[in-house]
């Protein structure tokens, strides 16, 4: 028999395709049969995050889950960027191997998991895990990582913003360190800006969507709304929405606030060396992930206050950020996970040190009567005690809520966003072209 | 006599006697032999199929599903091309595309052109050092060059308008987040990445380039915008129409420069095809919507590129 190359190829192809696909296909299935669950002895955990002081933080407390449950922990970790964390653990889902057993979710990546039945397909309900100190749970932190009605990680922190301010600039130039409102502040932050060139704030127009939403995210929360409601609807065309929209504006084209790329990096290093930032809104976590790492030698003239609210109304804090930790479902050692990461965290002894190791805020509300962290005196924060501003305002910290499109929004939004700072657009403008070009490519 | 000669043919070749199984082993391979040139060739095709013929059939199913890259992909027959469509997302990746691709062509590769021949000039002195310093763009990590331009373009804190407002006076521009400006900065490193390595093509085509032509061509009274029209450029018309292939491709598929330098902003203002198919996939959990946006820039990519290679000859004998 003759084989022309022809035939030889399709018969490739047929194979081939038939070879590849059906496992591929068959892949993408939940596989139905389980290994026994283990409930005691020797456990090896592995432990994927974004963050080397969560690795840090949770090879500490191996020990303590040990006793405080019937497992043996071994710990093994691994560093992914938050992004390519959730990527990666839907890739190894898919292939049936290589699963962590506890996965730190960004909360921004964590949205992606609310697609579909993602997060129930992948990670293991906490309910249980965290019934007996559930009403000791900051509300406000489960409903971001919650789906359902079940909670599906615990999140690392309560990111309460609060106003970062060069105490030593403030004093210098007479500027309040107690106003009214955050509309008070602008006025004499225009002020400033006209008589020294310094900004009283920022906002992001870099090309780190995340951020550049961030920043709008964090005064709407504290304004009263939000990106998302409860239901996960879209709710930007909101009169708080374009209230606080039109603030940042009039303060980006004031001089009461100033654009920067991004807030990690060069140039916010070189905004805050030279003194052209000296105040700015952000999460309880910028003074150990921002301000330390870029300017150490300001240690001393930075302290922290509550935010001023707006005029028309809101609290004096808002939230930014967080990080979810889950167990991973479909595993022998699910259960033994859930049971590490709730003593791991829930522990009180736990909920100080992370704090105190990682500039993280309890998640549990009795945490903030805890005399070790209220008489914590912070050297970089002059020997303020932050803590106690953060119990001040731990009950004002608003919830937040997700949405699967998220990362949608973000890409509509952070240009909208841009247009306006730039006086491209109004914030009106802004607000509802980024809905409209939101719902058009939401739900595919 | 015609059975004799159809019986043996070459059993009386050079006068000796051939047992005639041997000459039929000549004639008529065995199955064998015949096979073995497919068998020679069959890695490729197996690895052909496997890494290339199998996921485009993949990418073709799942572009006619809904499929969050979980779970049993959910029929939804062209839905995901009809919304694409309707997407004007979709449209401004492959409008910023269609911009890559022309700056590619019409910017880059005529640029390397220039340059190689300037480097193929005779007396340069330097021309390895000239031709190390073009190269070096494309060799540098992409990661690098994006580091070094967002600090070089940053609207408050960058060199660039440091630079314009201490030098003319100029008021700071937003490189990276105005949307023209950003489609013009991310074409500046596209130029600045890709014609050194491109230079070297042509370099390569100008040094196969006989002597005697531009001889010829200067005893007849050719200078040397004439040489270059007459001689150069039909003598290097394979290694350009190689190059704008190429380039065409690669600039239709750009993913690295946007995605470092602006992530696809400000907006949606330089996101590129390829982004566009990796957000979707990878950051919004829509894998069919993904697959077909993937398919249909396959099949332009695949339609432009057939339409260049017949347009500028290319394999076809001169």
């Amino acid at each position: 028999m003759t084989i022309s190359r022809r035939d030889l190829l399709r018969s490739a192809l047929v194979l081939g395709s038939a070879a590849a696909l059906g496992p591929a296909l068959g892949g993408c299935a939940t596989s139905s049969v389980a290994a026994p669950s283990v409930r005691s002895g020797d456990v090896d955990l592995l432990f994927w995050t974004h963050d080397q002081g969560y690795i840090d933080f949770f090879s500490g407390a191996v020990g303590l889950a040990d006793r405080a449950t019937s497992y043996r922990y071994a710990l093994r970790s691994l560093q992914i960027a938050a992004d390519d964390l959730v990527t990666k653990l839907i890739a190894q889902a898919v292939a049936g191997r290589g699963m962590p057993d506890v996965a730190g979710l960004e909360i921004g990546n964590f949205a992606r998991l609310l697609r579909g039945d993602l997060a129930p397909e992948l990670l293991e309900p906490l309910d249980d895990a965290v019934a007996d100190v559930r009403d000791d749970l900051i509300e406000a932190r489960l409903a971001p990582f919650s789906r359902d009605g079940h909670l599906y990680a615990l999140d690392s922190d309560v990111p309460m913003a609060v106003y970062y301010r060069r105490d030593d600039l403030f004093t210098e130039l007479g500027i309040p360190t107690e106003v009214e409102s955050w509309e008070e502040l602008a006025r004499i932050g225009a002020k400033v800006h006209d008589q020294t060139g310094r900004s009283l704030g920022t906002v992001v127009t870099g090309t780190d969507l995340g951020q550049v939403v961030q920043q709008f995210w964090i005064p709407l929360l504290q304004r009263g709304g939000g990106l998302f409601d409860a239901d996960g609807e879209l709710s930007i065309e909101t009169p708080e929405a374009e209230e606080v929209l039109r603030f940042l504006v009039d303060g980006v084209q004031s001089g009461f606030l100033s654009t920067v790329s991004d807030v990690y990096g060069p140039a916010m290093q070189a905004a805050l060396k030279q003194g052209k930032i000296i105040g700015l809104s952000m999460p309880s976590w910028y003074e150990s992930y921002g301000l330390k790492p870029n300017v150490p030698e300001q240690a001393g003239a930075w302290r922290i206050g509550a935010l001023p609210p707006f005029e028309g109304g809101g609290g004096r804090t808002s939230v930014g950020g967080g990080t979810g930790f889950a167990a991973v479902t479909g595993s022998p050692h699910t259960a033994a996970s859930a049971d590490f990461v709730a003593s791991a965290y829930l522990d009180p002894d736990q909920q100080v040190r992370r704090f105190t190791d990682l500039g993280y805020l309890p998640t549990r509300r009795s945490a903030y009567q805890d005399q070790r962290l209220l008489t914590l005196e912070d050297e970089y924060l002059g020997g303020q005690r932050a803590f106690e501003v953060f119990a001040d305002l731990v009950d004002e910290a608003p919830a937040v809520y997700l949405s699967p499109d998220i990362q949608i929004l973000n890409t509509v939004l952070a240009g909208a966003l841009v247009d306006a700072y730039r006086g491209r657009s109004t914030p009106a403008q802004a607000l509802t072209e980024a809905a409209e070009t939101f719902r058009s490519q939401a739900d595919r | 006599m015609s059975s004799l000669a159809s019986a043996a043919p070459t059993a009386v070749v050079r006068g000796t006697t051939t047992p005639p199984g041997a000459a039929a082993r000549r004639t008529l391979p065995s199955a064998a032999t015949q096979r073995a040139p497919y068998l020679f060739i069959a890695p490729f095709y197996l690895l052909y199929v496997l890494f290339m013929i199998v996921p485009i059939v993949a990418a073709l199913f799942l572009s006619l599903t809904s499929w969050v890259g979980l779970g049993t992909p959910e029929f939804v027959g062209l839905a995901n091309y009809g919304n694409l469509l309707g997407d004007s997302s979709f449209w401004t990746a492959a409008g910023n595309s269609g911009l890559y691709v022309l700056v590619a062509v019409v910017l880059v590769v005529p640029c390397s052109l220039l340059i190689a021949q300037a480097l193929n000039a005779r007396g340069l002195r330097a021309r390895d050092l000239f031709r190390v310093t073009y190269f070096v763009p494309m060799v540098v990590s992409p990661i690098v060059v994006a580091l070094i331009f967002s600090m070089l373009l940053d609207t408050e804190y960058g060199l660039l308008n440091s630079f314009l407002h201490a030098a003319f006076g100029l008021p700071g521009v937003d490189w990276l987040t105005d949307p023209s400006w950003a489609r013009a900065s991310v074409s500046f490193v596209l130029l600045w990445r890709w014609v050194g390595y491109l230079t070297i093509f042509f370099l390569a085509g100008l040094q196969a380039v006989p002597r005697e032509l531009y001889e010829a061509a200067e005893l007849d009274g050719a200078g040397p915008v004439r040489s270059f029209t007459t001689v150069t450029l039909p003598a290097i018309k394979p290694v350009t129409a190689f190059v704008v292939v190429t380039s065409f491709i690669s600039a239709a598929q750009l993913f690295d420069e946007p995605y470092l330098l602006t992530g696809g902003g400000p907006g949606e203002s330089t996101l590129s095809l390829a982004m566009f198919v990796y957000r979707a996939a990878f950051e919004r959990q829509q894998f069919g919507y993904a697959a077909a946006a993937g398919v249909l820039l396959f099949v332009l990519v695949f339609a432009v590129s057939q339409l260049l290679n017949r347009a500028l000859q290319i394999g076809r004998a001169a």
